[in-house]
């Protein structure tokens, strides 16, 4: 990945120098994302063999430590960003994204979309979903809870780990998947979770970790979680709990900048992502479960998740407009 | 020669420490104010950080704690090393700064292999009826992680203090028969007092802005520090004056600790070559000593040999054949070399100054305020000032990361650095102040002549505790797009979150391997060069 940033890079300087041949023979798409993402185990280097392969262009993944950082980054810089594209803001932050305004429509034609809701934004693309879960190990656990009451109905002794909503996404989605079911009621609920809490993490991956190493019997994690231990791993141990009242959803998505001079090119990018052909790269790297059916099918190690429905999500200006006085209600009961 | 104050003996030198406390002052200056500035003109909902004086308190009462009990083990864990001979001494001495300068995920995964639910001393104790459960979480938990991390790293200074201690002294002290006790009162404790003041401001700054241990370990928004807080104004509510604004909270708190501990340490004195003159205590408290030494060594090591024992799976072979991990390792070896140099030349230059200004309180302050100071502002808040000012001055991100990313380990190793050389080196100033003068030796040559080749083990130390330190730390650039700029601990962070413990767990040993490693073999090699010019 090295050489690629150098020459785009590169292209940039000649550009300032007055130079416009030399650069636009090689258009470049800059795209932030968040880390995971752009790492070599991640999708980001499949996406961009693929879309090169059609665009004549160089495609230049920048990642920040998560999608959050990113959208930052491009408000910092301003117009004069590099960023084309913003990749990874999720259904929790979209409302986030569209303030800052600095996103433009899409103005594509969108495929149907296999996922649990009516998709009408016209700003964000949505490239593939998931459902937020508590994940336990099946040899320590028969039963697992099937609802927030029986967790707590637990002996004391039963430890989740969750994740600091103000720096961890399954953090604040579990906030409002506890928001979507019980709604004012959503206090009691924290109230009753919190002797069940065995701590409280800044990241997802220390709370997996703690999880792994036996530390906890539940973490807070995603419905999929168990398909990379079953694809990945083969190991088949670990499960998600199914709660009956249904599941959070994250549904992350990709914008265009409205500061880009490459606009064609980036409708072309989010054109292509939600192709079958780069949605099949998209499971097994992400973790996620594609937004149609990819090229290939979906690997039969996702068949075996559980089945989430229903599906919950609760309206995005409502979520960016109480985001933070659900939070310090959620904090206030697990002092 | 003329006889003029101090001060005035060595212009060069106070000079050169008076530019080196400046320009970091600035620097600290022109990050927080271009974060506020920015802060001006972003539009923003407003700050939701709340409870500012809670947190302030809850922050204070536990890096108080830590830092005494941390201090307290520091000196006992010195006491006995100092006192007692045995096999594989070197190789304990060597691990005793290692957990401080590892990431913050290996060590917690480290004590959770012993203390936790699922650990090694649950283990043994479960069957004897006494497990100990899920103990290791909470405020105790806290305390006792930064006890292991930090008393350890106190120790280890504090050993070499001892160690220090003219033979003279010990022959004075063995013919007078001093007991046990008045030994230490009397010899070591004198030894002991000018380090401790920079050891506990140290550690009261590292557990005051402690971050991942207190989320990971502290069983929830009970136990917070306000460097949590300020995490939040920034990426929650991307309120950057509400940020600059808990920063200096921050700072203003911790002032409160550093201006005592810079300007009340007394200079130091004591300090001579290395003496072979080894005389241990009475048989019963060797015995003694010897059994504490092995259980603390126990609670210190055991997370470390479980850090070792987990990475050492067939994931290592996997790791081992990346490029990526090769990469990895070959960044972080050149920053590791070259903040561990400028880190070394910025706590030496302050260092020779404030030697020559053992009298005068307030110089002797502003020239110690700077070593601590960017340890207090917030890694998010340096992060962003970073960035920012990388934009301002027109560099391209990812073309300014490297130097971002050596200045800020450099200034974040500083306070260990300067732990490690300063004690010692205003000793010699104090020592051999007259005989310089008589002789007329020309700075260089005192440098030469008298610090160089008394110096070598406390420069090797700190080289090594700066190098290992900058293999660690990469949060200040995570902005500034870090797929093409990777380091060893940032692919372990990578492993861990994208659900490949194995792979992480074996970075992890390799990590401990080569922290150890350069423990034991830097101070040794300098030890050998200034030793080579007797």
């Amino acid at each position: 990945m090295v050489p690629m940033i150098k020459s785009s890079l590169c292209a940039v300087a000649i550009g300032a120098l007055a130079l416009p041949a030399v650069a636009q023979a090689t258009p470049t798409l800059t795209i932030y994302t968040y880390d995971a993402f752009a790492a070599d185990w991640g999708p980001g280097p499949g996406l961009k063999e693929g879309f090169e392969a059609q665009c004549g262009c160089t495609v230049n993944f920048v990642s920040a430590e998560d999608s959050i950082s990113a959208l930052r980054r491009v408000q910092l810089e301003g117009e004069a960003t590099d960023a084309d594209i913003v990749l990874g803001l999720d259904t929790a932050t979209i409302g986030e994204g569209l303030a800052t305004g600095l996103f433009t429509e899409h103005g594509i034609d969108l495929p149907d979309f296999d996922i649990p809701l009516e998709w009408t934004d016209e700003v964000f693309v949505p490239f593939d979903y998931g459902y937020f879960a508590f994940v336990y190990d099946t040899e320590a656990l028969d039963t697992p809870p099937a609802s927030f009451e029986d967790l707590i109905a637990l002996p004391e002794d039963f430890q989740i780990v969750i994740q600091d909503p103000r720096s961890s996404t399954p953090g604040l989605g579990l906030i409002l998947w506890v928001k979507a079911l019980y709604g004012d009621d959503a206090a009691e609920i924290w109230q009753g979770l919190a002797p069940h809490v065995l701590t409280v993490t800044s990241g997802w991956s220390e709370s997996y970790d703690l999880f792994l190493s036996g530390e906890a019997d539940m973490v807070l994690s995603y419905t999929t979680s168990p398909a990379y231990h079953v694809i990945a791993e083969d190991e088949d141990r670990y499960q998600a709990a199914r709660f009956d009242a249904g599941h959070y959803t994250q549904i992350e998505v990709a914008g265009i900048l409205a500061s880009s001079p490459e606009q064609e090119l980036a409708r072309e990018f989010l054109a292509y992502l939600v192709t079958p052909g780069a949605q099949a790269i998209l499971p097994e790297t992400n973790w996620m479960y594609p937004v149609l059916e990819p090229a290939g099918g979906l690997n039969p190690g996702f068949e075996a998740m559980i089945d989430p429905e229903p599906a919950l999500l609760l309206d995005a200006d409502e979520v960016t407009a109480n985001t933070r006085v659900w939070i310090n209600e959620a904090f206030a009961a697990l002092q | 020669m003329p006889a003029g104050p101090t001060f005035m003996w060595r212009p060069g030198r106070v000079m050169s420490g008076a530019t080196i406390a400046l320009a970091i002052a600035i620097l600290i200056a022109a990050l927080l104010t271009v974060l506020w500035t920015t802060g001006r003109s972003m539009p923003t909902t407003g700050s939701s950080v709340a409870n500012i004086g809670h947190l302030v308190r809850m922050s204070a009462i536990q890096a108080g704690l830590s830092t005494a009990l941390s201090i307290f083990t520091g000196v006992i864990i010195a006491w006995m090393l100092d006192r007692l001979r045995f096999p594989g001494r070197g190789l304990v001495v060597g691990l005793l700064s290692t957990a401080l300068v590892l990431p913050s995920l290996v060590i917690v995964s480290g004590l959770l292999a012993i203390w936790g639910r699922n650990g090694w001393a649950n283990l043994f104790l479960g069957p004897l009826g006494l497990p100990t459960g899920s103990s290791i979480f909470g405020f105790w938990g806290i305390i006792t992680a930064h006890v292991i991390l930090n008393g350890a790293f106190a120790g280890r200074i504090f050993i070499d203090r001892l160690a220090a201690i003219p033979s003279e002294k010990i022959k004075l002290g063995r013919s007078l028969g001093l007991s046990s006790w008045r030994r230490f009162a009397i010899i070591d404790a004198s030894a002991l007092v000018s380090s401790i003041p920079g050891v506990a401001a140290t550690v009261f700054l590292l557990c005051f802005t402690s971050f991942a241990i207190v989320l990971t370990l502290g069983g929830g928004p009970a136990n917070q520090t306000l460097e949590v807080a300020i995490y939040q104004a920034v990426r929650l509510d991307f309120d950057l004056g509400a940020a600059v604004n808990l920063a200096l909270v921050q700072l203003l708190v911790c002032a409160v600790i550093i201006i005592p501990a810079t300007t009340l340490s007394p200079p130091a004195t004591l300090f001579g070559r290395r003496s072979t003159l080894h005389w241990p205590e009475p048989g019963w408290l060797t015995v003694l000593q010897a059994a504490l030494l092995a259980a603390l060594l126990f609670a210190f090591i055991a997370p470390l040999a479980a850090v070792l024992a987990e990475g050492m799976g067939p994931a290592l072979l996997a790791v081992l054949n990346q490029p990526a991990f090769w990469a990895a390792s070959a960044t972080s070896l050149w920053i590791g070399v070259a903040s561990a140099g400028l880190a070394l030349a910025l706590a030496l230059g302050l260092a020779m100054a404030r030697g020559l200004l053992s009298t005068s309180k307030l110089p002797r302050a502003l020239l110690g305020l700077p070593v601590f100071t960017y340890l207090t502002v917030p890694a998010v808040v340096l992060s962003l000032g970073f960035f920012l000012l990388a934009r301002q001055l027109g560099l391209p991100p990812s073309n300014a990361a490297p130097f971002v990313l050596v200045i800020a380990n450099a200034l974040l190793a500083l306070p260990f650095v300067f732990a490690a050389i300063a004690p010692p080196l205003e000793a010699l100033s104090a020592r051999h102040e007259k005989l310089i003068r008589s002789l007329g030796l020309s700075s260089f040559a005192q440098w030469r002549h008298i610090e160089w080749p008394l110096m070598g083990r406390p420069i090797g130390y700190a080289l090594a505790v700066a190098f290992v330190f900058s293999l660690g730390d990469l949060g200040v650039i995570s902005l500034f797009g870090t797929s093409e700029f990777s380091t060893l601990p940032w692919l372990m962070y990578r492993a861990f979150g994208a659900y490949r413990t194995n792979d992480a767990e074996a970075i992890a040993a390799i990590l401990l391997v080569l922290s150890v490693s350069t423990f034991i073999l830097i101070p040794k090699l300098f030890d050998w060069l200034t030793h080579a010019h007797d």
